[in-house]
């Protein structure tokens, strides 16, 4: 509770948003809030301004196009995810999504904000990289569209740099996918996670082991394990696991994420 | 900043600092102390409110962003004193103890019947995962909903 | 075609209202928001307090520096742990030497002791303020290493916490009962458990503690507006630290958001409260928020057994135990070492050993202080005893069933004296356990077990049984430190008939969601023969009025005991006096010829002579004329309720510490995966005899919530600490306590053994004694066919016993 001051702009237009970036230096973007708030009731970060997304048209909608691509705005909520009749051509968005925290946390956190603020523990990174999002990022330069892969670059860092927005996020067309996680409590915080998706090959990326996700590929569901051990991780201890109960987490996690998307 | 809402049907025109939380808003400016604080990093639901009918959390945003909007608290359910069903519901089956929890569980019902008025007992159990009771294990709240639903 | 009635229908007074499920009273006002809790009293002018706290564990305070915090406009001032030295003496300390030596302030003088403590406090116009110059407050420390492990506390390079007790050691006692020496000599077994945990966690109520402090200067006052549970606990400690009298110390409560024991010791912050209140001249609000609590306040006593060694037959008869307690105190001793003298309520738990030796050692540590939670003292004890049985049923290969029914004490053994002298009134344990079976389908195991086994899952099966003692013999301290002068117990309250016939009563408890208000009306109805409906209790505590008694609070499982046992006294005083008064109105009738019925009086065989209860009330308080000189009669009656009880025995330390023992037996399924090691609790019993239930359904509340509170602290609720003393949960994200979907489906079932020895036939009951933690570590170890040793079992724990 009890932020420090803070100054408050709500743009009616990206660019005045990106604007409003570039020429505040302790300006943050202030999407769902529903992890930027905490940060700011800790103090752990203090930016001088917030720069309030929610009145972004442009930020918003799912659009469904010709090939099965999915366009997702930055500003989609979780709920609006599992509402939206598009979305429902990736199930496992809407189907994960409907995990994440609770009613209301889905009601306000956005799709944008779960990415840009990479929490190791969140359950979209890993699966925007398994499934092979493209993130499209705007700055006083224009726009430019990042591979998930490359998105996620350490704890609460992103590809998204000072003075720009996440604006959208494209997701190819594809159904067999599959999530498994071990969660603290029942749809809980995520100890560790797995996100996969088969297309021929099965690509897996792991959430909770490292500071962004770690791609794992397998020819088969069956080999998923040992591709697991064989990338060595070493993820972090904390007080819900060891690094070595995670390592043996991951293995267990990807087999059966993998074995979800493979019986779809 | 000035700002205006509208919570249970009056209008509020209020300056407020931009850092102020809506939950300290409502029951700091404007005396509505029936939403509660239970925790500090959104976790307890407490003080859940709905909001231009969506139902969040009243301490994950700005009172500024609240703007313009409108506000149901635990102190509008009840028109003239006399308690809605769910509310009556919560007495019948003893869904409550202390009591600080209530005003969230009820806001929290209350979204979810009017989008689903005849909920299951998973879809019920699902409503209330962002809302902590210490004192009652939930089963009663459970039982409550249940027994207004259709 | 319909009927139209005119005229008021007669009141149907329903006989014995105890005993029904009637609907609480006090809900009302919290459906509606109306609730007063105490961080919604607001005064003018007040100003809103908040601490600096310690990011140390253990480390010298050498500077503190609070000129740039109160340069800020709308800082009002500061207090800092020197200024607390000056104007206050230590805390009375409970325990005799050595940790009678420790001076604990209010605030850290000097040195700190633990990440969170505070260290000086700031007072501003705003919240938001108050918080932004508590950042300016320059503190200068000289970090020492810290000790946050019990096992270490003694080790000669150990740090010291508290130079004034010469060392970590602050409490030790041997407890020795029956000869277990003998016992050993007499076994065919002796089996050795070499190392069992407890863990630390408390209830964390959903609101945190708080306080509003009003001074008034002209009569020398404070008011304190608090969520405190205990305030009769809060004065003892405040006054004579604070250098006045109790009278000048008035604590007002209403609402309490939960307390389950966690808020009883939060007299430390409440004395910086009133130091500011008098020193800034006007009111001084504190919010605790939850990273504070889970920080600082009041968790659960963490507790090691070690070099058991338990003496049985081959049959799995048990003799006797042998065991070394452990017990983790924190940096503080602020309720302890009570709770090295609780657990021996519950000395053998259920079973009829006779040979019981333990060694109890507290110590402190770089944590935050420990204090009463839910099952104080005796969960920890009783989980032992509960894990005991367990492995020894897995040692000698036997049926834990049959082993808890061979060693029960039995229903014909009631009243059964135990070990050490406490008296156990009623029950019938093996009755218990059946029912509790017989719920859970103990019968149709295997078949789920199979099944469990079809979709790669392992099933097991755990039983919880434990007691819930309740209503103190305070004489227990006494084996702490014999110097104390406390014993017994008492409860107050009042019940007055007010001018227009109201029925007006006033409890001296502070309750926190047990429907205290709602239970009393129904005693109070049954005696006035009226409706609950008809009874007004007043809702919270003020100590200001003549309402409180030594002991009154909310704690330790006593209302319907020392609570309703004062309502019964007081009620049936009036009773009498209204009897004395419509004697007197008839001219002369006796009492026995009069009855109480239909909201008045009247004589049994004319009943046509009836006085209403608004005529008995007006006539005493307003209309009193001519009344005969001798008729003391005030319609406003006081009763205190004093349990029997003798001081106990110090030096044998036997005497009977509590009055009731009221009886949980919970049995859980669990389903463990394997392969992650979580698992899934899918099913659930739980059966409580607590005597005579006047409210089964505010029962069975409180068997619900003591269940789920069990549950979250045996699978996710835990406070851990990292090596340099920094708290690894310190809120609801990592403290995880269980949500909706994390419960499983619940049977509960009730038998009613009625206590002989209160006057309502009722026991203490509520805090379920931990029977989940026992159960879910026995599902756990059924589940995964290894020992069990810590009381709590994330997933990885689970997994990491199926390693061995
Ligand atoms: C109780 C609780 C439990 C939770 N549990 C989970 C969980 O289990 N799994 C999970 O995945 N998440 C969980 N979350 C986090 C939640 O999903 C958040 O919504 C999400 O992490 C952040 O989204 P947001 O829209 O709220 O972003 P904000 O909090 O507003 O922003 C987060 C960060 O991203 C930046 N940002 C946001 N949008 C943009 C953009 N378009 N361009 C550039 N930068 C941007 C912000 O500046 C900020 O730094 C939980 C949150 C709470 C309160
Ligand atoms: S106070 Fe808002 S979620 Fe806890
Ligand atoms: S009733 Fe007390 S927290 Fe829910």
């Amino acid at each position: 509770m009890l932020l420090r001051e803070v100054e408050y702009a709500k743009p009616g237009a990206v660019a005045e948003a990106l604007q409003l970036l570039a020429a505040n230096e302790g300006a943050r973007a202030l999407a769902g809030g529903q992890t930027l708030v905490n940060v700011m009731k800790a103090r752990a970060a203090s930016p001088d301004m917030l720069v309030d997304l929610n009145g972004l048209e442009e930020l918003r909608g799912i659009e469904l196009a010709g090939d099965g691509t999915l366009t997702i705005g930055a500003m989609t909520t979780y709920t609006e995810l599992m509402r939206s009749a598009e979305a429902k051509a990736r199930p496992i968005l809407g189907e994960v999504c409907a995990t994440i925290a609770d009613v209301q946390v889905r009601n306000r956190g956005t799709i944008g904000g779960n990415v840009c603020s990479n929490d190791p523990t969140n359950h979209l990174p890993p699966l925007m990289v398994a499934i092979g999002a493209r993130m499209t990022i705007a700055g006083a330069d224009g726009e430019r569209e990042v591979p998930a892969e490359d998105f996620f670059l350490g704890v609460y860092l992103t590809a998204v740099g000072p003075g720009e927005l996440l604006t959208r996020i494209s997701i190819p067309a594809g159904k067999k996918d599959g999530f498994a996680a071990v969660t603290l409590g029942a749809e809980g915080t995520c100890i560790c996670n797995a996100a996969a998706t088969v297309n021929g090959a099965v690509r897996i990326a792991l959430g909770c082991v490292d500071a962004v996700p770690v791609v794992v590929t397998a020819d088969s569901a069956g080999g998923v394990a040992d591709a697991v051990r064989a990338a060595n991780l070493t993820p972090p201890s904390d007080v819900h696991a060891s690094s070595e109960y995670r390592t043996h987490l991951a293995a267990v996690l990807a087999t059966r994420a993998a074995e979800e998307a493979a019986a779809r | 900043m000035e700002i205006a809402v509208t919570v249970n049907g009056q209008t509020y025109e209020r300056d407020v600092e931009p850092r102020k939380l809506l939950i300290h808003f409502l029951r700091d400016d404007l005396d509505l102390t029936g939403s509660h604080i239970g925790c500090d990093t959104g976790n307890c639901g407490a003080c859940s409110v709905i909001v231009d009918g969506v139902l969040l959390k009243s301490c994950m945003l700005l009172a500024v962003q609240a703007n313009g909007t409108r506000i149901e608290t635990v102190e509008g359910l009840s028109e003239d004193g006399e308690l809605t069903r769910l509310q009556q519901a919560f007495n019948e089956h003893h869904a409550l103890q202390c009591g600080y929890c209530t005003p969230g569980m009820l806001m929290s019902t209350t979204a979810l019947l009017r989008e689903n008025p005849s909920p299951s007992e998973d879809e019920i159990k699902k409503a209330l995962q962002g809302n902590i009771c210490r004192c009652t294990g939930y089963w009663n709240i459970v039982e409550a909903v249940k027994s207004v639903a259709k | 075609m319909s009927e139209t009635t005119l005229a008021p229908a007669p009141v149907e007074v329903q006989k014995g209202w105890g005993g029904q499920s009637v609907k609480r009273k006090e809900d009302k006002r919290l459906l509606q928001g109306e609730g007063v809790f105490v961080d919604d009293v607001k005064r003018h002018g007040m100003g809103y307090l908040h601490f600096v706290r310690s990011p140390y564990a253990h480390a010298h305070i050498t500077r503190i520096d609070v000129s740039a915090a109160e340069a800020i406009d709308g800082v009002y001032g500061t207090l800092t742990g020197e200024e607390v030295a000056a104007l206050t003496d230590p805390f009375f300390q409970i325990s005799s030497a050595p940790g009678a030596n420790i001076k604990d302030y209010a605030l850290a003088v000097g040195k700190v002791r633990y990440v969170g403590e505070p260290v000086v406090a700031v007072v501003a116009e705003t919240r938001e303020l108050a918080r932004d110059a508590s950042e300016l407050v320059e503190v200068d420390y000289e970090a020492l290493p810290a000790l946050v492990d019990a096992r270490r506390a003694q080790d000669s390079d150990a740090p010291v916490l508290h130079e004034d007790a010469g060392g970590n050691l602050m409490w030790t006692g041997l407890y020795s009962w029956g000869d277990f020496d003998a016992a050993l000599a007499e076994a065919d077994r002796v089996v050795k458990i070499p190392e069992l945990h407890f863990h630390r966690f408390n209830s964390t109520p959903l609101e945190c503690d708080g306080a509003l402090v009003e001074y008034n200067r002209g009569v020398g006052q404070w008011t304190i507006h608090t969520n405190n549970q205990f305030p009769g606990f809060a004065a003892i400690m405040m006054g004579p630290a604070m250098r006045t009298g109790l009278d000048k110390l008035r604590f007002v409560t209403q609402d309490i958001g939960g307390g389950f024991g966690n808020k009883i010791t939060s007299h430390p912050q409440l004395v910086v409260c009133c130091l500011l209140a008098r020193k800034l001249n006007r009111p001084v609000q504190w919010t605790e928020w939850r990273t504070d609590f889970h920080l600082s306040m009041s968790h659960g006593n963490e507790r090691w057994f070690h070099d058991t060694e338990v003496a049985v037959k081959d049959d799995g008869t048990l003799l006797g135990f042998r065991t070394k307690a452990l017990d983790d105190a924190g940096a503080w001793l602020r309720y302890e070492p009570l709770g090295g003298v609780i657990w021996a309520q519950v000395t053998p738990g259920m079973y009829r050993w006779r040979h019981i030796e333990l060694d109890f050692t507290q110590v402190a540590t770089n944590k935050a202080p420990v204090s009463p939670n839910r099952g104080y003292s005796r969960m920890q004890h009783l989980w032992f005893t509960e894990r005991v049985i367990d492995i020894v049923a897995r040692e000698l290969d036997l049926d834990p069933v049959d082993v808890r029914k061979r060693n029960y004490i039995r229903a014909e053994d009631m009243p059964y004296e135990t070990p050490n002298g406490c008296v156990y009134d009623s029950g019938d344990y093996a009755a218990t356990l059946d029912l509790a079976l017989q719920l859970i389908g103990y019968d149709s195991l295997a078949g789920r077990r199979a099944d469990a086994e079809a979709r790669g899952k392992r099933l097991g099966v755990g039983i919880g049984s434990t007691l819930d003692s309740g209503t103190n013999n305070f004489g227990q301290s006494q084996l702490i430190n014999p110097e104390l002068q406390f014993s017994g117990n008492n409860e107050v309250a009042t019940v007055k008939l007010d001018i227009f016939g109201e029925i007006v009563v006033t409890l001296g408890t502070t309750p926190q969601g047990q429907g205290h208000e709602t239970t009393a009306a129904q005693v109070v109805a049954d005696i006035l023969s009226c409706s609950p409906d008809d009874v007004h209790v007043r809702a919270g505590h003020d100590s200001y009025w003549n309402s409180h008694a030594g002991f009154s609070g909310t704690y330790a499982s006593q209302f319907a005991v020392t609570g309703l046992s004062a309502v019964k006294g007081a009620t049936e005083m009036l009773a009498a006096e209204i009897k004395k008064l419509a004697g007197a109105v008839f001219g002369g009738v006796p009492a026995e010829a009069l009855e109480l019925a239909d909201g008045g009086v009247r004589i049994k065989d004319n009943p046509d002579a009836f006085l209403p209860f608004m005529a008995c009330g007006a006539i005493i308080n307003a209309n009193n004329a001519g009344l005969p000189e001798d008729l003391d009669v005030t319609l406003n009656c006081r009763y205190v309720y004093r349990p029997p009880f003798e001081v106990p025995d110090v030096e044998r330390k036997f005497g009977n510490l509590t009055l009731t023992y009221a009886v949980q037996i919970h049995v859980a399924v669990v389903e463990v995966d394997p392969e992650t090691g979580s698992y899934e609790i899918v099913d659930y019993a739980a059966v409580d005899d607590c005597g005579k239930r006047i409210n089964p359904q505010i029962v069975e509340g409180q068997v619900m919530g003591a269940t789920a509170q069990a549950l979250g602290a045996a699978v996710h609720e835990t406070y851990e600490y990292d090596e340099d003393g920094n708290l690894l949960t310190p809120n609801f994200y990592d403290y995880h306590v269980p949500h909706a979907l994390d419960m499983p489906p619940l049977a509960t079932g009730a038998i009613e053994s009625p206590s002989p020895f209160t006057p309502l036939g009722t026991k203490g009951m509520g805090e379920g004694g931990g029977a989940g933690i026992h159960a879910i570590c026995a599902a756990i170890q059924d589940a995964t066919g290894q020992i069990v040793t810590d009381s709590h079992n994330p997933y990885q724990r689970v997994w990491e016993l199926m390693q061995q």
